[in-house]
């Protein structure tokens, strides 16, 4: 015993002295040293966690250190998001935020401890998720005219289901109500997959969802889907129209997301993590997982901080108009 | 039936691959070797060894060992993960069983007989009945998924908010029947849950509804934070009150016998039987129903029995039948996943995110355009089964002997291992603080004979059905006639009326029972 | 909870009416806890037409486990049942003590120390303790858990204080 017990002293003491010799070369060398950690505000094997995580691999080796992923899930992202604007802003937190933590928050939660433009850097901004207008299967519409009419129509009488105030679904379908200035009765669901089955079940009528949930369901004839909320069709979906092509222009949504570094974040730091970011985007591999999730990858002029930098801020202003503050 | 066999076919020749190896210090020799058995082997070995320890459930076990699959191929990724997921649950049962700790809310059910059992000297038999239990109901359930997978898939849509609410009344009822002192304060305590279910924030307003501003609370107590306070912290607590040595020693040195007697197996065995039956039915419906199938199956044996009284107080058939009714209900609520690509809960939802990972993006399709896929997971579910009897039985004695670590060394343990656990589902100091908040809470309900179990299941129930319940008034604009007007929602409304009244009527003989009790004590 | 009496008098301190004493004050005490409950979700919004709001549920459970609570003190009122149990104060007060530290430390102090000194206050909490053998013990687990779950498990668990890594 006594043996052991020494040995445990003598390989601690070897230790925090390696330590010590360690941390004194930190300061000199360049960035990154150490392992960074990036907080994903979501669940893992959630759209955002895979794209970040995804990405994150391909950084780490162009860094030549471990991004570490953490998951700090709660509040529709904004624990995770409120921790990494508290942290120490050396480049060794970074947070993959979204649409949500980083613009719909602003007026879902008045009492947001932080705000999207002032807490953070704008790093790199990643793959998109765009988002989809969906509708059971039986639905009568044909396309996305007769929705629209449809639904104006008889928008006391349809349900439409979302996943949960503050969600990514959630936000979109306020977004749709309000430009085609109804009042439908939301059914909130717990999480996407909850609400997806009510919509493949017939439960509900119709909803907005990202493409990531939804691609399989189409294909499978489960459900149907009306139109694309983004500029291009999508290679994962070629048959479905853009909001655009089947007349309703106005529906503009994807769920992009993005790296953040803390506000005061060494410039140099950011610019290193956003060329990484870049590298990672065009690696051939990381483009088709990206592409396979049914993501849109941002075209060049978007990759850079300053780009993400107005993204941010018109993307606040927009949903500021259309989410009315929740208690 | 011709197809089945082909598919499981398919399954099995892809389950047993094998891989041509040839290690160079070999020399050019190649050993062929089964990798997805071993991947399924591993799997299950780890998610056992990982979710044994206190405090790390099976949502907590499966989230961090799920990035070491993603080096693997897709199919060897995912069959290691089933192994990850049955082993979890596997260890979780077991520290139920040797602890009072459960992991997740099937296995408070576990807690309430198993932990009697090894209070008894008879944590062996308890275990091994567990492991037995599991595999019966895991070979059944694989069956049915191979079977009747693709029809029983229109059972979990036809499951509208309708039914969900009248199904959680239902498992509101069998909190009752969980009981085993006063009824009223067995009440008291699933409402006491209920109401703690309700902090968090709203889903149909997003108003934040009595977490006080604190951040860690806007999404609701967790279920491992409050289940690790009220048993695990609370148990300890309790236990080193003056007088308890006597209790603690009692549990050290009154082993007797691994295995379980011929009269145990007998007990069991219908137990098993029926256990497997309602878990597999519970299983398939998303979003509660493998929740239910536990303590469902608990409270049909103590319904049956001829001595209800035993139970809670170490009967063998209240660890067999929830334990089969849990494992096959683990199986089965891959159904919805395999034929819809819907996650009906939290585990499964993370077995979406490692096939979205893998690049397989699971929808009604994958069972045509992947069947070796499909299949391979469906055979490697029962392999995984296996995996878990061979490995546990022989684990079974290394596990009894933990019980005889002195207790001054073990709590401090369970105390580490029950933060660290807590600490890594979100990553949040604050969580481990509640859990210590819970565990005084605990400690004072024991105090007061006041039962954790039920406000446990309360907890758990309750945000399903006050959600369930808004969403189908909101469906049906107010109307509460859906609840029985709907033929499937009447049917379980019937159900629980009927074993309510069962429930009470015990009540009512309750002074004669407790005689019984005496006498036989 | 703390409002509930430490430690049981040789004479009850309630009022000779109450045959059972356990079931009065655990009554009193659910009573005390659906009050504060209605309290804090006064500020929700009630039902509006036919729909719920979001303070409907937690108001309706409130009232509930008010009227249970006071049927549990009815019920402690009547029939006889067991007094009050003496509460320790040892364990309690070093586990909370032991959890607390643990949450305070984790982040910033890393993975190593916050084990190793929640597993030592732990043990503070029974007499039984014997300080080398716990010491040993709680270098092993701290060892274990450092090994295993930043190691083995890759979960992002800082090991060492953060003023020694910046």
């Amino acid at each position: 015993m006594k043996l052991f017990n020494r040995r445990v002293a003598i390989s601690g003491l070897a230790a925090v002295a390696g330590f010590g010799a360690l941390a004194t070369t930190v300061q000199a060398q360049e960035y990154p040293t150490r392992n960074i950690t990036m907080i994903v505000p979501f669940a893992a094997g959630g759209p955002t966690d895979v794209i970040a995580r995804i990405v994150a691999a391909d950084m780490s080796k162009t860094l030549g250190q471990q991004i570490i992923i953490e998951n700090v899930v709660g509040a529709g992202g904004t624990t995770g998001a409120t921790r990494a604007a508290r942290a120490a802003n050396d480049g060794y937190t970074i947070i993959t935020g979204h649409m949500g933590t980083h613009a719909a928050a602003v007026p879902l939660y008045p009492k947001l401890a932080y705000h999207p433009e002032k807490d953070f850097e704008p790093v790199a901004l990643l793959a998109g998720t765009p988002i989809l207008i969906l509708a059971r299967k039986d639905f009568a519409p044909k396309d996305l005219k007769e929705f629209v009419t449809y639904v104006k129509a008889n928008s006391d009488k349809l349900n439409m289901a979302h996943a949960g105030v503050g969600s990514v679904s959630y936000s979109s379908c306020e977004l749709l109500s309000s430009v085609l200035d109804i009042k439908p009765t939301g059914v909130p669901f717990n999480g996407t997959g909850p609400a997806m089955n009510a919509l493949v079940g017939g439960q509900v009528d119709y909803m907005c969802d990202q493409i990531v949930n939804a691609v399989p369901q189409i294909k499978g004839g489960t459900i149907k889907a009306y139109a694309i909320a983004t500029p291009d069709r999508n290679p994962s979906l070629p048959d479905v129209p853009t909001t655009t092509e089947a007349g309703l222009p106005k529906y503009q949504a994807s769920a992009w997301n993005a790296i953040f570094a803390p506000k005061g974040t060494p410039a140099a730091i950011t610019a290193k993590l956003n060329a990484a970011a870049a590298k990672a985007l065009d690696d051939e591999n990381v483009k088709k997982r990206l592409l396979d999730l049914g993501s849109d990858i941002p075209k060049p002029e978007a990759r850079t901080q300053a780009a993400l930098g107005e993204l941010v801020k018109s993307e606040v202003a927009k949903w500021s108009a259309v989410l009315k503050p929740a208690m | 039936m011709g197809d089945l066999f082909s598919n499981l076919g398919l399954g099995f020749s892809t389950v047993f691959q094998f891989v041509q190896w040839a290690p160079p210090f070999l020399g050019g020799l190649s050993i062929p070797i089964p990798i997805n058995i071993l991947l399924c082997l591993i799997g299950a070995l780890v998610g056992t060894l990982v979710g044994v320890l206190p405090g790390i459930g099976t949502i907590a076990t499966v989230a961090m060992l799920l990035p070491i699959t993603f080096g693997l191929p897709p199919v060897g990724a995912l069959i290691m993960l089933a192994g990850i997921y049955y082993g979890a649950q596997y260890g979780g049962s077991t520290t139920s069983i040797l602890v009072n700790i459960p992991g997740e809310a099937g296995s408070v059910v576990t807690a309430l007989d198993g932990f009697q059992m090894a209070k008894q000297g008879r944590a062996g038999p308890a275990l091994a009945i567990a492991a037995i239990g599991s595999f019966f109901a895991g070979c059944v359930a694989t069956v049915l998924i191979a079977v009747l997978g693709a029809p029983l898939t229109k059972l979990a849509l036809a499951f509208g908010p309708a039914e969900y609410f009248s199904l959680m009344v239902l498992g509101l009822i069998f909190a009752v029947v969980l009981a085993k002192g006063s009824v009223l304060k067995a009440i008291a305590m699933i409402v006491f849950g209920l109401l703690l279910s309700m902090v968090g924030s709203d889903i149909e307003t997003g108003a934040s509804r009595m977490s006080f501003n604190i951040p860690e609370l806007a999404d609701g107590l967790g279920f491992a934070t409050v289940a690790m306070g009220l048993f695990g912290f609370a148990e300890i607590i309790r236990n080193l009150d003056a007088g308890g040595e006597e209790d603690r020693d009692l549990v050290q040195q009154k082993v007797t016998g691994l295995m379980p007697t011929k009269k145990d197996l007998k007990d069991s065995a219908p137990a098993i039987l029926r256990g497997t039956v309602l878990g597999s039915i519970l299983g398939i419906l998303p979003g509660g129903g493998a929740v239910i199938a536990s303590f469902a199956a608990y409270t049909l044996e103590k319904k049956l029995s001829k001595h209800p009284q035993r139970f809670g107080r170490g009967a063998i058939e209240g660890v067999a039948a929830p334990e089969s009714a849990n494992n096959a209900a683990a199986q089965t609520s891959f159904i919805p996943l395999l034929t819809l690509g819907i996650p009906p809960n939290a585990v499964m939802a993370l077995m979406v995110g490692a096939m979205t990972i893998h690049g397989i993006v699971p929808g009604p399709q994958v069972m045509q355009k992947q069947p070796e896929l499909v299949w391979g997971m469906i055979a490697s579910m029962w392999i995984g089964n296996l995996m878990l009897l061979v490995i546990n039985l022989p684990l079974v004695g290394i596990w009894v002997r933990l019980l005889r670590v002195p207790y001054r060394l073990m709590f401090p343990s369970i105390v580490v291992f029950c933060s660290i656990g807590i600490y890594s589902v979100n990553n949040a100091p604050m969580d481990v603080v509640l859990a210590g908040v819970f565990g005084l809470l605990g400690y004072w309900l024991i105090k007061h004979d006041f039962e954790p179990a039920p406000l446990l299941l309360g907890m758990v129930l309750g945000p399903l059905m006050e959600e369930n319940l808004r969403r189908a008034l909101l469906i049906s604009r107010g109307d509460a006639t859906v609840f029985f007007t709907r033929p499937l929602s009447a049917s379980l409304m019937a159900i629980s009326a009927f074993l309510l009244v069962l429930a009470l009527l015990p009540a009512l003989r309750k002074k004669r029972d407790e005689v019984f009790v005496e006498s036989e004590s | 909870m703390s409002d509930a009496p430490s430690h049981a008098p040789e004479k009850s301190i309630l009022p000779s009416w109450v045959k059972g004493p356990q079931d009065f004050i655990g009554g009193i005490a659910l009573m005390a806890i659906a009050a504060f409950a209605l309290w804090a979700s006064s500020d929700l919004q009630g039902m509006h037409g036919f729909s719920f709001g979001a303070g409907t549920a937690p108001r309706m459970f409130g009232i509930l486990l008010l009227a249970l609570g006071a049927a549990v003190t009815v019920v402690g009122v009547l029939t006889e049942g067991p007094r009050l149990a003496v509460y320790a104060w040892r364990g309690p007060l070093f586990v909370s003590l032991a959890i607390l530290c643990f949450a305070l430390c984790i982040r910033p102090m890393g993975m190593v120390f916050s084990a190793m000194a929640s597993f030592l206050i732990a043990a503070l909490g029974t007499a039984e303790t014997q300080w080398k053998e716990t010491i040993i013990v709680g270098a092993c687990l701290t060892a274990f858990c450092a090994l295993l779950f930043p190691y083995a498990l890759g979960l992002p668990l800082q090991m060492w204080p953060t003023f020694l890594i910046r």
